[in-house]
C-alpha cells in the first residue's frame, strides 16, 4: 500500500512539474512580454529597463531555473500589471469562486446521485426516462447557453434576480444553478450506469434469494459498490472547484478565479496566468491522487492491477 | 455486419414499420436529419446565405426577426451593426462544423498513431505513450488551451490544431488495447507470416477491423469539441472577428441580451441541437456497433 501511494504521489509531482515547464516555455516563447505590456512603440530605454527589472534579459533556461527556485520558496512572482505578488492577486479570488462552486457541488451530488440511483432502481419507467432526459439535456446544453437562457428568463423577462455582478447573495443564485444543473446531469448519468451494472451482479441475486429485504439489498450491497466508480467523478468535481467556473463566471460577471484568468490572459500577465495554472493543476492532481488512494483502500484489487491513470 | 446486428423481432405485429422503428428510433432519425441539414448548410453556405455575413446595413440595425413581428428583410433579425443574423448563423455553422471535423480527424490521427506505436513496440515506447496518456488525462485542458491561445494570438490553423489535441488520449487508449488484442488473432499473424510489413498489417488489416469502435469514439468526441470551441469562442479567445463561429455569435449577443435577445438565441439553439443530435447518434452507434459492449 505504501509503495502504491508513493508511486502515485511521484506521478502527481511529475505531472505538476510537466505542466509548469510546458506553460513556462509556451508562454515565454510567444513574444516579448515587455513589448506586449508596454506596447511596441514604447521608447527602447523603457523596454530595456522593463526587461532588466523582470529578469527577462537573462537566457530562458536561467529564467526557468530561477522561476523553479522561487517556487520552492513559495514565491510565485509578481503581477506584471500592477507589481503585486501574483499569489495575492490569485488567492483573494479563491473564496469568491468557492462561494458559487461549493453550493453547486452540493446540488450536483444531492440531485445527481439520487437521480441516478432512482433511475436505475426504476429502470424503464417514467422516472428513469425523466432523469435521463434531464441528464442528456444537461449534458449537451453548453453552460454559457444555459446561463444566458436563465438570465434571459429570470432576470430580463421576469426581473426576479440580478443578471450580473456580485454585490449580494442574490447575484450568486443563477451561477450556482447553472453550475449545479450541468454537473448534476453528468453525475446522474454516471451513477445510473454504475448502479445498473452493480444490480446485474450475482451477489445481488444471492441477496434476494436468501430472502433479504430489497431495501437491505440496495443499501447494504448495491449502493456501496456503485459508490466506487461514482467517487471518481465526484473527486474530479472537487478538483475543479477552483477553476471549473471559467465560463460561468464570465457569463455572470462573477469576479472569481476564472474571470481573473480570462482577464490575465487578455492582459498577457504571465505570472498571474502561471500562478493560476499552478493552483488549478495542484488542486486537480491532488484530488485525483486522493481518489486513487481512497480507491486503493476501498478496493484492494486495484492496488497492483491498475496500470492507467484515473479517468476524468 | 448490418444484418447481423439488427434486432430479431420476427413475431412483431405490423411487421416492417415496427421493425424499422425498433432499429432506428425516432430520436435517432431526427438527430440524423438535423446533422444532415447542418452539413448541407455548411457545404452550400455561400448559396444559402441571403447577404454577405460581414455586410453592414446601418439603416436597418437591430431589426427584429420575423417571429417577433419583424420583416422578411432580415428573417432572423440583424445585429447592432445591421449585419444579417441568418447569414452570420449559416457562416458560423460552416465554421464550427469545419473546426469540429478537422480537429477530430487530428485527434484520431494522433490517437491511432500513438496507440499502434505502443501496441507494436511495447516496452519503453509503450510506457512513454501510457505516461503521455496519463498526463493528458490529468491536466485541465480548457485552462491550458486558454493560456496557449491567448499568448499565440488568433490564427485559425493553430486553434484547430489545439482543438485536435483534445481527447486523443481516449482514442490512443482504445487503439492500444484493441491492437494488442488483434495481434493475438489469426488474421494479423497470418498477414505477418506471409511477409507483410508492419505498415500493411496495421493499416490494411488491423485498422479496418477495429474501425467501428474508433468511429464511435470519434463521434462521441465531436460534441465535446463543439462545446469546447464554442466555449472558447464565447470567451473571445477562439475564432476571432471578422470570422464568426456559433460560440462567437453567442458571446457577441450577450451584450445585447436585454435589447436584442435574438442575436444570441439562434446560435445558442443551433449549438444545443447539434451537440444533442451528435450525442444521440454516437450513443446509438455505440450500442449497435461497439463489440466491446456485451
Amino acid at each position: 500500500m505504501l509503495s502504491y501511494v508513493a508511486s502515485r504521489t511521484g506521478r502527481a509531482f511529475l505531472t505538476i512539474l510537466l505542466v509548469l515547464t510546458f506553460a513556462f516555455f509556451i508562454l515565454q516563447s510567444t513574444g516579448d512580454p515587455a513589448i506586449l505590456i508596454l506596447s511596441a512603440d514604447a521608447p527602447p530605454e523603457a523596454i530595456e529597463a522593463f526587461r532588466k527589472e523582470w529578469g527577462l534579459d537573462a537566457p530562458l533556461w536561467k529564467q526557468y531555473l530561477g522561476y523553479l527556485w522561487n517556487l520552492t520558496g513559495g514565491n510565485l512572482g509578481r503581477s506584471m500589471r500592477d507589481g503585486r505578488d501574483a499569489w495575492d492577486v490569485v488567492s483573494e479570488r479563491i473564496p469568491i469562486t468557492l462561494a458559487i462552486t461549493l453550493p453547486a457541488l452540493v446540488i450536483k451530488v444531492v440531485i445527481g446521485i439520487s437521480g441516478g440511483v432512482l433511475a436505475a432502481l426504476y429502470r424503464n419507467t417514467w422516472i428513469d426516462r425523466m432523469v435521463m432526459a434531464f441528464a442528456v439535456t444537461g449534458y449537451t446544453v453548453p453552460s454559457f447557453v444555459l446561463g444566458l437562457m436563465l438570465m434571459l428568463v429570470v432576470s430580463v423577462q421576469w426581473g426576479l434576480l440580478p443578471s450580473a455582478g456580485a454585490d449580494s447573495w442574490r447575484h450568486a443564485i443563477l451561477p450556482i444553478i447553472t453550475l449545479g444543473v450541468a454537473g448534476a446531469a453528468v453525475l446522474a448519468r454516471f451513477t445510473r450506469s454504475a448502479m445498473l451494472e452493480v444490480l446485474g451482479q450475482p451477489y445481488i441475486r444471492t441477496g434476494q434469494a436468501k430472502g433479504l429485504m430489497w431495501r437491505a439489498v440496495v443499501t447494504r450491497h448495491a449502493l456501496p459498490n456503485a459508490a466506487i466508480p461514482t467517487l471518481t467523478i465526484v473527486g474530479f468535481m472537487i478538483g475543479s472547484l477552483v477553476a471549473g467556473a471559467v465560463v460561468v463566471e464570465s457569463v455572470f460577471a462573477w469576479p472569481g478565479v476564472g474571470r481573473l484568468l480570462v482577464s490575465a490572459v487578455a492582459n498577457r500577465d504571465l505570472m498571474v496566468v502561471q500562478a493560476i495554472l499552478l493552483l488549478v493543476t495542484v488542486t486537480m492532481v491532488t484530488s485525483n491522487l486522493i481518489v486513487d488512494v481512497v480507491y486503493g483502500l476501498v478496493d484492494p484489487r486495484l492496488r497492483a492491477a491498475r496500470g492507467g491513470g484515473s479517468t476524468s | 455486419m448490418t444484418d447481423a446486428t439488427l434486432p430479431a423481432v420476427a413475431d412483431a405485429g405490423p411487421g416492417a414499420v415496427r421493425r424499422f422503428f425498433k432499429a432506428y428510433p425516432p430520436f435517432v432519425i431526427l438527430a440524423l436529419v438535423w446533422i444532415a441539414l447542418t452539413i448541407v448548410v455548411a457545404i452550400f453556405a455561400d448559396l444559402l446565405k441571403p447577404y454577405d455575413f460581414k455586410a453592414l446595413d446601418l439603416r436597418d440595425r437591430l431589426a427584429e426577426p420575423v417571429f417577433m413581428n419583424g420583416t422578411f428583410r432580415h428573417i432572423l433579425g440583424s445585429d447592432e451593426l445591421g449585419r444579417d443574423v441568418l447569414s452570420r448563423l449559416i457562416e458560423s455553422i460552416r465554421m464550427s462544423l469545419t473546426i469540429a471535423f478537422a480537429s477530430t480527424l487530428i485527434t484520431a490521427a494522433i490517437g491511432v498513431g500513438l496507440g499502434f506505436l505502443a501496441a507494436h513496440f511495447r516496452g519503453w515506447v509503450e510506457q512513454l505513450v501510457l505516461g503521455a496518456i496519463d498526463f493528458m488525462a490529468a491536466i485541465p485542458f480548457l485552462i491550458v488551451a486558454l493560456a496557449v491561445l491567448a499568448f499565440f494570438g488568433n490564427s485559425l490553423t493553430l486553434f484547430i490544431l489545439l482543438m485536435g489535441m483534445h481527447g486523443w488520449e481516449r482514442i490512443a487508449r482504445i487503439t492500444r488495447g484493441l491492437a494488442i488484442a488483434a495481434q493475438e488473432q489469426g488474421y494479423a499473424s497470418a498477414a505477418r507470416e506471409i511477409g507483410a510489413s508492419p505498415w500493411r498489417v496495421y493499416g490494411m488489416h488491423i485498422l479496418p477491423n477495429i474501425a467501428s469502435t474508433l468511429i464511435v469514439a470519434m463521434t462521441l468526441n465531436i460534441p465535446e469539441v463543439i462545446l469546447l470551441e464554442s466555449g472558447l469562442s464565447f470567451l473571445g479567445l477562439g475564432v476571432q472577428p471578422p470570422l464568426t463561429s456559433l460560440g462567437n455569435m453567442v458571446g457577441y449577443g450577450r451584450e445585447y441580451i436585454q435589447t436584442a435577445p435574438w442575436i444570441l438565441l439562434a446560435p445558442a439553439i443551433v449549438i444545443t441541437l447539434t451537440t444533442l443530435a451528435v450525442s444521440i447518434l454516437g450513443d446509438w452507434l455505440r450500442d449497435r456497433f461497439d463489440p466491446t459492449l456485451r
